[in-house]
């Protein structure tokens, strides 16, 4: 019986305590402070949205058909994530061909593409002329903005940007699953006669169960607190995540700290029984159901047919809705820049180009130049802040027995509407609450240290799992080491490649950030938050440039950690 | 004064007690062999040794000072695992030098120190290679070497021969031994391989559900064993059940299935009591003749087997009881053409006799 | 009809030639063990049989038929793996008629093909266990029994007993031979144990660098190997070198050195040929009577390990030699320092050419 040992040397107690209270200032105290915010001035909250002497419960209302409509769109997604992301996960995780690293980044782009140059990229290739709707000969867009999706009653522009921006949870997610099922134990099912097909439905598929679940509760609470792109593409419909930002504008505080309150809470509540189901499942997988036999074996027949001739198909329509969703709208972006670049080339006006609106009157060019030095200060300082943080933490969480406590914690941040977030920390450290800080530059950096320090720690933590860290550790301990030293030159080199990662998507994800930091931005504009400024102002070609320069930013910065991770 | 010496250590995980108040002394200079099997707390109880991992109760005295509450840097005693555990971003001389390194040791010491050990195990033109580049038996000999030259004087092998292959492992056992003794060490190596213990250990230690059963030199564990365990699990036995039915000055009879009777030497017994009579199968012989002086039965050959310098023949005798027997060939290789009238002999003086375990034979024989 | 052929099978990686043009027939029946060091390319070649892996070149043909082109769930093969690999989410009794279940047969006529198994493997009384239940030589016996339950007539043996403690391996191997021989089937059974291949096969075939080094009874490779690597591999050895001093009509006479001179029965030697001549030091005697071939020397080592005594004696010439002796029946009067004749029949001498690449690189285990 193998028995798991945790280390039990090897932390000053210093150490663990300094970064459990960093831990608890920097991350769970701006996460959680909107709850109690909303609880401590309850009254405040009761009357204005239920009992609002102007508009009576109107604001309930808003918040019931909003939070309604954002579940119908997350749900929607997820579903539609899962049918096509299994099959890619599939064979991300067990096939070896040609190109996989490439397909691998592709896949992984609209995790550190900025989220509202990408919601703008979305909106010009279906809903105007310069996209598909141009390139198919018609006048005009392909799709009006609010074209609904029967059934579901979700405008198709939207649903397109959740699935594209929530697709990687669950490919990633479900590529690493599978990943770590030996590979065994299918070889086994296929010499005993199952084939492909049928293996996957009887071995890999509930042997996965507790990852498929966890890769869902990610990307549909991603989808629910999705803001950026959202706030371009979402035309009359209104998510609970815009909302909020809508609100807070209108200085509607109580009823957006309410809405932000409730999909935390929300967000918890799922995440929670599916992290111990997942958790706890994972220790004992059993399979309580059996299929009549007929039914098995009609089921049986089919895989077999389908196993042999319709193989392809799993492997071509995955890469058809990734090619829709992520590729075409950054193609169509770029082309856009060219296309626009000294004159708008369906009227002719040099008003209308690119290099007008950054050199001309409005002079949006120093305006980029200044949001990119915003942009890259917060990123810089942020990102750095939460590596120092990052690091001790995963040593914390993979060495003391409350570790996977504090893990499922910081999945909340994670998944957290970006919008509350911004509003937590604002009501936190901002007037109206500690009165620290104030908008601005420092306000963004301690935002997106919020969401950064699980990133990383979840990147140094993968890296972790896949060396033998605690043997080697031990190994030196014995040969001598203090248990700083063997820390120093054993373990933290056998997981820089994890660091690094973290590091650099940390860094571009904070550098795309637009959510939270529209609310605490103040007059601090970053990159991002800029293009959602330029489309309000119907800059079109200015926006059209700055989402390029950022999506551009975020390719070279994702290629550097291939090359690094390759080494 | 005994190098290490543990007194009532014992250690739990939940529910279940992995070392069980153990007291053990081991000598300055001895190779020492915990032997046991999967689950019996060998591999908890060297972590605990090299504290790696606390013990619930008991004293660790290593030098002759208690070290409960000492980091394992300050123990002087080096822990291999069975995967080597090499470090993979180091080469070969980094990985040796790593101790005298760490221990911030001048470096024309460490140069001279990792040189030596090097060349001793002859790998000294492989030290700029990573661990990935080398077979299983270079890592093996480069985490020696590691051990080594880090100046402790203690080291404790975790199965450090399971990851080679069973060939391989012959070999390397004797430079192992040879490597330890040369250096003046004193080795704790766990092991569930008894072929193992009783080729390469001064003494040897037979752990079982976390308490040793059995402690002494290696010929003594094999001539002497003091329970059906020990018996059965180092160098294998036949069991045969059976009644004492006379008792003399010189030796006992024992009455077995089918009204048989064994002479056995053992006269510590009483009569009517239900014992266990066990037999080697080195120490009996196949032929067609009887043997004067030993017991002996007639039966059949059921199989034989020809196991590398070995025949083991599996005989049914005449009260339907089979045993095997093992005998080293010798020069020539004679198998039995025919199977019957065949005769199985062994001397009194070859038979261990147990008092019948109260929880029945078949238990304590699976438990094997 | 022989049951398993392959024919020029070749599989690189990379650089490094996996089987390198190997020709194998397994006879319907045989029990067969593959055997050679780690890396040696055995593992490759029970897996392309499988189907598990594609071979670059050549062709495999199980029961007459060719199936390189037939993916594993056709092959008709029974297959036990390394690390047991028993369906964690299943009971004993699930996994065991996994196979029966997707092939389509309904629980009807599994259920008496699975009682007949666990009687078989003696588990009948725990089928509605988990595996993570069981201990690691139950779960094999579990996983053997899955692997047979559907009658493949080829049953593949990937080191199925390597994951598991020595007593329990000693035991188990024996279960397999007499599960296979009860059934009819044939069995491939690969594993870096040399005596444990030995102890149960028909025949054994040994593999080092990708290709197959010799084939032949485990009798026969023991005590007349036909080269060096097998002589050293398949169990311990003494190797001498030397040159052919003298032929004789009853072989050739090896001078190894010193005035010391050693008969043999080779006659395909001629004189000054350099060799290397090898014994198995169970047929070497120490101090017994008028024998051939009679080397002094002086011990310089002994080692007791059970029963067996182990005797190292150097030479006059300086080459060392170790005899091994059951010590049940008599104990050698024997110490350290003393002088002794060593003595080996001509018969139980093996001649060898002396390797191109020295004696050294010919013997290496890995």
């Amino acid at each position: 019986m193998p028995l798991r040992l945790k280390g039990s040397a090897g932390l000053s107690k210093t150490v663990v305590w300094a970064t459990l209270g960093a831990l608890l200032v920097f991350v769970l105290l701006p996460t959680f402070y909107l709850i109690s915010y909303v609880f401590v001035r309850w009254n405040e909250v009761r009357v204005e949205v239920f009992e609002n002497p102007i508009i009576g419960d109107e604001n309930w209302r808003q918040i019931l058909k909003v939070l309604f409509f954002s579940f119908r769109l997350s749900l929607s997604t997820v579903a539609f994530d899962l049918v096509f992301g299994i099959p890619l996960a599939y064979v991300l995780a067990r096939k070896r061909f040609y190109g996989k690293s490439l397909l691998e980044d592709v896949v992984t782009l609209p995790l550190v593409i900025p989220t509202s140059g990408f919601g703008f990229a979305t909106l010009i290739t279906w809903t105007t002329v310069a996209g598909l709707g141009g390139a198919l000969g018609l006048n005009s867009g392909l799709i009006p903005l609010n074209a609904l999706i029967p059934v579901v009653d979700v405008t198709f522009i939207l649903f397109t940007v959740h699935v594209a921006l929530t697709f990687p949870y669950i490919v990633r997610t479900l590529e690493t699953k599978f990943q770590s099922i030996d590979i065994t134990f299918e070889t086994a099912s296929r010499t005993l006669g199952a084939s492909a097909l049928t293996t996957f439905r009887n071995i890999l598929f509930p042997l996965s169960l507790p990852g498929v679940f966890s890769a869902s509760v990610l990307a549909f609470a991603r989808s629910l607190g999705e803001t950026g792109a959202t706030l371009i593409v979402s035309g009359v419909s209104s998510t609970a995540s815009i909302a909020i930002v809508r609100w807070t504008s209108e200085f509607k505080l109580a009823t957006a700290s309410f809405m932000g309150s409730l999909l935390v809470v929300t967000a918890w509540l799922i995440i929670l029984p599916v992290e111990l189901y997942a958790g706890r499942r994972a220790r004992s997988f059993r399979i309580p159901y059996q299929l009549p036999t007929s039914l098995s074996n009609r089921l049986i027949k089919i895989e077999r047919l389908v196993s042999r001739r319709l193989a392809y198909l799993k492997d071509i329509l995955p890469l058809i809705v990734v090619m829709v969703t992520v590729i075409v709208p950054i193609v169509v972006v770029l082309n856009s820049v060219i296309l626009y670049w000294s004159t708008d080339p369906y009227t002719g006006k040099v008003q209308g180009g690119v290099l007008y609106q950054l050199f001309g009157p409005s002079n949006y060019f120093s305006s980029v130049v200044r949001a990119s030095s915003t942009s890259i200060i917060v990123a810089l300082a942020s990102t750095y802040i939460a590596t120092c943080i990052a690091i001790p933490l995963a040593f914390v969480i993979e060495r003391r027995w409350y570790g996977d406590f504090i893990r499922s914690i910081l999945k909340v941040p994670l998944i957290m509407p970006t919008s509350s977030l911004g509003l937590s920390v604002l009501l936190l450290w901002g007037s109206s609450g500690f009165n620290l800080v104030s908008s601005g530059i420092w306000l963004i950096t301690l935002t997106h240290v919020v969401f950064s320090v699980p990133v990383i720690v979840e990147s140094i933590i993968a890296a972790y799992e896949g060396s033998e860290i605690q043997m080697y550790e031990d190994s030196a301990r014995t040969l001598g080491a203090t248990a700083y030293n063997a820390i120093e030159t054993v373990s933290l080199p056998l997981i820089k490649s994890g660091i690094l990662t973290g590091f650099i998507l940390s860094f571009t994800h904070s550098l795309g950030e637009t959510g939270a930091t529209f609310i605490v931005m103040g007059r601090d504009i970053t990159i991002p938050a800029l293009v959602v400024n330029m489309v309000e102002a119907l800059a079109i070609p200015a926006a059209l440039f700055t989402s390029t320069y950022l999506i551009i930013l975020s390719l070279i910065l994702l290629a550097v950690i291939r090359i690094i991770t390759r080494s | 004064m005994a190098l290490i010496r543990l007194v009532n250590v014992t250690k739990k995980f939940g529910e279940i007690t992995a070392v069980d108040h153990i007291d053990l002394a081991v000598e300055d200079g001895e190779y020492l062999c915990i032997l046991g099997q999967t689950g019996a707390g060998k591999t908890t109880l060297l972590r605990t040794i090299a504290g790696l991992l606390k013990p619930d109760e008991g004293e660790i005295y290593i030098e002759g000072k208690l070290v409960n509450g000492v980091p394992p840097e300050q123990r002087n005693a080096v822990y291999m695992f069975q995967q080597f555990a090499l470090f993979p971003h180091m080469n070969v001389w980094q990985n040796v030098s790593f101790g005298p390194v760490i221990k911030d040791r001048s470096s024309e010491e460490v140069k001279e120190v990792s040189s030596e050990i090097l060349e001793m195990v002859r790998l000294a033109d492989r030290k700029d290679a990573f661990p990935h580049e080398l077979s299983g038996g270079m890592q093996q000999r480069v985490a020696l070497a590691r051990g080594i030259a880090s100046g402790a004087r203690i080291l404790l092998l975790d199965e450090p021969l399971g990851a080679l292959d069973a060939r391989l492992r012959v070999d390397i056992r004797r430079q192992l031994r040879k490597l330890v003794k040369d250096q003046k060490l004193t080795a704790i190596h766990v092991t569930h391989d008894q072929e193992e213990a009783l080729m390469i250990a001064d003494r040897i230690a037979v752990l079982r559900k976390g308490t040793i059963e059995q402690m002494g030199e290696p010929h003594e564990i094999y001539s002497r064993p003091r329970s059906i365990f020990v018996a059965g699990f180092v160098g294998g036995a036949n069991f045969i059940e059976g009644n004492v039915v006379k008792i003399d000055s010189s030796s006992s009879s024992i009455e077995i299935r089918g009204g048989y009777e064994i002479r056995v030497s053992d006269t510590s017994k009483r009569v009517g009591e239900k014992v266990v009579v066990a037999v080697r199968p080195e120490d009996i012989s196949v032929g067609l003749e009887e043997v004067s002086g030993s017991n002996n039965f007639h039966g059949k050959i059921e199989s034989a087997t020809f196991i590398g310098g070995s025949i083991e023949y599996k005989i049914r005798l005449e009260n339907e009881e089979t045993v095997s027997s093992r005998i080293l060939l010798s020069g020539n290789l004679k198998t039995y053409e025919a199977t019957e009238g065949i005769v199985v002999s062994f001397s009194p003086e070859k038979c261990f006799v147990f008092p019948y375990p109260k929880a029945g034979l078949l238990q304590e024989i699976e438990a094997i | 009809m022989p049951e398993v052929r392959l024919v020029g099978v070749t599989k690189r990686y990379g650089k490094i030639l996996a089987n390198d043009k190997v020709d194998l027939t397994i006879k319907n029946g045989e029990y067969v063990s593959i055997i050679g060091p780690s890396g040696c390319g055995k593992t490759t070649l029970i897996k392309i049989i499988a189907g598990i892996i594609r071979p670059d070149e050549g062709e495999v043909y199980i029961g007459g038929r060719l199936v390189n082109d037939i993916p594993i769930e056709e092959r008709a093969i029974g297959y036990v793996f390394q690390n047991i690999a028993l369906f964690p989410h299943m009971t004993v009794w699930n996994n065991i008629t996994y196979g029966p279940g997707v092939r389509g047969l309904s629980p009807g006529e599994t259920r008496p093909l699975a009682l007949e198994m666990l009687e078989m493997i003696k588990l009948s009384a725990r089928s509605d266990a988990y595996p993570s239940e069981l201990s690691g030589g139950t779960q094999q016996k579990t996983a053997v029994a899955r692997a047979l339950i559907s009658r493949a007539e080829l049953l593949l043996l990937d080191e199925p007993l390597g994951a598991l403690d020595v007593k329990v391996r000693a035991e188990l191997r024996h279960e397999l031979r007499r599960l296979v021989k009860d059934l009819k089937l044939t069995a491939l059974h690969v594993t870096h144990d040399q005596e444990e291949a030995m102890s149960i096969s028909d025949r054994v075939i040994v593999m080092k660098k990708g290709k197959i080094v010799e084939a032949n009874t485990p009798i026969e490779l023991y005590t007349r190997p036909r080269n060096l690597f097998t002589a050293n591999f398949v169990g311990e050895a003494n190797f001498l070198r030397g040159a052919v001093a003298q032929v004789t009509d009853n072989g050739a006479v090896v001078h190894i050195g010193d005035d010391l001179q050693v008969m043999t029965n080779s006659k395909d030697k001629s004189l000054g040929d350099r060799v290397v001549i090898a014994f198995r030091p169970e047929f070497t005697s120490i101090g017994e009577r008028e024998t051939l071939n009679r080397l002094s020397g002086k011990v310089v080592d002994i080692i007791y390990s059970g029963s067996i005594g182990r005797i190292r004696v150097e030479l006059a010439n300086g080459d060392e030699v170790f005899v091994k002796k059951g010590l049940s029946f008599q104990r050698p009067m024997l110490g350290v320092g003393d002088n002794v004749m060593v003595s080996i029949t001509p018969e139980n001498i093996v001649v060898y050419p002396y390797p191109e690449g020295g004696l050294d690189r010919e013997l290496a285990l890995e």
